[in-house]
């Protein structure tokens, strides 16, 4: 028999003592994996995603609120902006590149993202198969997108208008056809579906038409209340919506009496399609449209699809790469005090964003600590009320021809097997925390965390654990060495 | 061959003290008459309570270290080893038949014959262990808690951890000291005839005179 079989024996032969010495190292070591596992994660999918560029310029408002929704396609985007206006930043000499990008809809709760073909380069991002998109509402997929929906070359689907999945208010005129699905990036591009601006453009123009006169339309939630409509057309644009609405032609709509009537309609959707039907044989007509971003050059003007609003055009935002990193400097600032636009640094909202969650993190990791000392001493303590409670055991082992060494060692490998199975059980728990965070970051945002094994911090942790145990079990033992087992064996 | 074999058995002893002398404290001083166990012969050590017979057995077992004189165990002497070669050789040579009966509580009636079997060098054998058990009437607890045994089977399995691994020397300290007429009697052939099919000595320390009339060899404290 071993040493080693007899000290498991021992341990589990006070199953309350395990349990709570056990549970105490579990808690401990389950919240600082956790934490730091998550903490890390997140912040390095969050430079992966924010790497590729150097500011981003939209709507004036939260400079953070415009870095996630723009780069990271989490947030609401702040608003958008004229395309004309970011002319003067897309052709200053300091800039590399600036892609511009459009929201507007979604896809089962997946954005669609119009922009450049170039914006999947900068993340690396290739065709897994399949090829690049080439026209209005031929879309390519990110890889979660095209795994999670099942979606593959030729399939069709309509987006739905905003940038949560709603089942109404979707844009059945315009299906979008799949002609690329990519590979895998790890970055914020396998969640999205990536498309033309004019696709987004257009989809959204067509909304534009609705409120073809004009008016002032105002998107007030409880105005929507007041909407009656016999037809039960789609009104019921929840705020993400509004804000693409709004501005995907530049007019504040006021939903007034005469925008009623003009939905009095028993086919509303049909009507206003034929009237962009009409607006499309205007520009059939042989109408020039001069186009500030390069990448509508190559636009197909022939399939009807132009519009001809080239100054009243919005983005969302402008990508921008710098050539000269003097640009971080002055252009920002240039930007944030001249123009109606906002300038923002990626790299610096999201550290401002991490030292945030960095002080919540440093808070669970020292509550982590106050648990992991009180585990140590309840170890500690255990131990001690064991080797007094075996005293005679101990003593009798001696006699049997355990040596003192031997006898310490009985006890040390039992500090040493609770501090391995604690860690074991609580890294276990940390990785399944942090598989149920990353099952409910899919689904809200599409993020998804790695399973990864142990890396060097939890095995250095580990380490400080083993290392803590055994001091615990050592100060506990003292009495082993001055074991008098004549004595002991004698004492009633 | 056969002579000098005659000859050792008759110039050896199995256990040989000295001039023994053991003190706890200034008031309570223990010297002990010289004693001279031959192979294989048995003996028992008698006296009154607090005469100091428990610590003549941890002296002999080499669990006490003597302020005087010596112990000699097969002409080895306990003095002349360390700790741990004291602790390794009464581990191999000695078998203890304690009067309070300790076991390892974790472990069952098994696992404590195979734990007393493994140390300090292992032998597991698991004859021994079945036939001992078979004697000992300790066959059918073998999987039990040590804590789940009645008086009388505990005291069978404190005599088999003494037995197990075929000591040389064989301690019994009170084995009798709870028992009836009836059991008393049973117990001392018990550890007879372990120690004959051993080839032990046994050494009984008592203060139970009933068991008097079962020794030759008698050491009144």
């Amino acid at each position: 028999m071993k040493i080693a079989y007899l000290a498991y024996k021992n341990m589990v032969s006070k199953p309350l003592n395990l349990l709570l010495s056990l549970m105490l190292l579990m808690l401990s070591v389950s919240l600082v994996t956790f934490v730091l596992q998550l903490s890390q994660q997140i912040d390095e999918q969050l430079n992966k995603n924010i790497a590729p560029f150097d500011m981003v310029v939209g709507a004036k408002g939260s400079p953070l609120q415009l870095v996630l929704s723009s780069v990271l396609h989490i947030d609401n985007p702040t608003g958008n902006i004229k395309l004309k206006e970011t002319e003067i930043i897309r052709n200053h000499p300091f800039v590399k590149t600036a892609i511009p990008i459009s929201y507007g809809d979604n896809y089962k709760g997946y954005r669609i993202l119009g922009t450049e073909p170039e914006y999947l380069n900068y993340y690396n991002a290739e065709l897994a198969e399949g090829e690049m998109y080439d026209k209005s509402f031929e879309v390519v997929v990110g890889y979660n997108v095209s795994k999670t929906l099942k979606l593959k070359i030729g399939d069709s689907f309509v987006g739905s208008h905003g940038l949560v999945a709603s089942e109404d208010d979707v844009h059945d005129e315009f299906p979008y056809t799949i002609t690329g699905v990519l590979k895998q990036t790890g970055t914020v591009v396998d969640q999205l579906l990536v498309t033309k601006q004019e696709s987004v453009w257009e989809s959204h123009n067509h909304e534009g038409h609705d409120h073809e006169d004009g008016e002032e339309h105002n998107h007030g939630e409880g105005e929507h209340e007041h909407h009656d409509h016999e037809d039960g057309e789609e009104h019921n644009h929840d705020e993400e919506g509004h804000e693409h609405h709004d501005h995907e032609e530049g007019e504040e709509h006021n939903h007034d009496e005469e925008r009623h009537e003009h939905h009095d309609h028993e086919d509303g959707e049909e009507h206003n399609h034929d009237e962009r039907e009409h607006e499309h044989h205007n520009h059939q007509d042989g109408e020039e449209h001069d186009h500030g971003d390069e990448g509508h050059e190559h636009h197909d003007h022939d399939d009807g699809e132009e519009h001809g609003h080239d100054e009243d055009r919005e983005i969302t935002s402008l990508l921008v790469k710098f050539k000269n990193p003097l640009g971080m400097v002055q252009l920002p600032r240039f930007i944030n005090e001249n123009s109606n636009v906002q300038a923002a640094l990626p790299g610096f909202e999201i550290q401002r964003l991490m030292n945030l969650f960095g002080s919540g993190v440093k808070t669970i990791n020292g509550i982590a600590l106050a648990i992991l000392l009180v585990s140590a001493l309840s170890i500690f303590i255990s131990l001690l009320k064991t080797i007094r409670e075996r005293r005679k055991e101990l003593a009798l082992l001696r006699t049997y021809g355990l040596r003192t060494g031997q006898v310490l060692l009985l006890v040390l490998l039992e500090g040493i097997f609770l501090a391995l199975i604690g860690f074991v059980l609580g890294w276990l728990l940390g990785r399944i925390g942090l598989w149920g965070v990353s099952q409910y970051l899919q689904d809200s945002n599409g993020y998804q965390l790695r399973i990864i094994g142990p890396d060097m911090f939890e095995l250095l942790f580990f380490g400080i654990i083993f290392v803590i145990a055994i001091i615990a079990t050592l100060l506990a033992s003292v009495s082993i060495f001055k074991l008098n087992v004549a004595k002991t064996l004698s004492d009633a | 061959m056969q002579l000098y074999l005659h000859v050792s058995c008759i110039i050896r002893s199995m256990i040989q003290t000295k001039d023994l002398t053991y003190a706890y404290d200034d008031s309570e001083q223990f010297s002990f008459p010289d004693i001279n166990i031959k192979p294989g012969k048995h003996a028992i050590i008698l006296g009154p309570s607090g005469i100091g017979k428990t610590t003549l057995l941890y002296l002999l077992a080499g669990l006490l270290q003597p302020n005087k004189g010596s112990v000699s165990i097969e002409g080895t002497e306990l003095n002349s080893l360390s700790r741990s070669e004291i602790d390794r050789f009464r581990g191999e040579n000695i078998g203890l038949v304690f009067q309070q009966y300790h076991f390892v509580k974790s472990l069952n009636v098994s696992d404590n014959l195979r734990l007393r079997q493994s140390f300090p060098k292992s032998s597991l054998d698991k004859t021994r262990r079945l036939e001992l058990a078979e004697r000992l009437g300790l066959s059918e607890h073998l999987s039990k808690k040590v804590t789940n045994l009645s008086q009388g089977q505990q005291q069978r399995l404190s005599i088999a951890l003494g037995l197990i691994h075929k000591p040389k020397v064989i301690l019994a300290d009170e084995p009798t000291s709870n028992l009836d007429d009836k059991n008393c009697d049973k117990v001392i052939e018990l550890l007879k005839e372990e120690a004959k099919i051993c080839n032990s000595s046994l050494i009984i320390i008592t203060h139970d005179y009933r068991v008097k009339s079962h020794f030759e060899n008698q050491i009144i404290l």
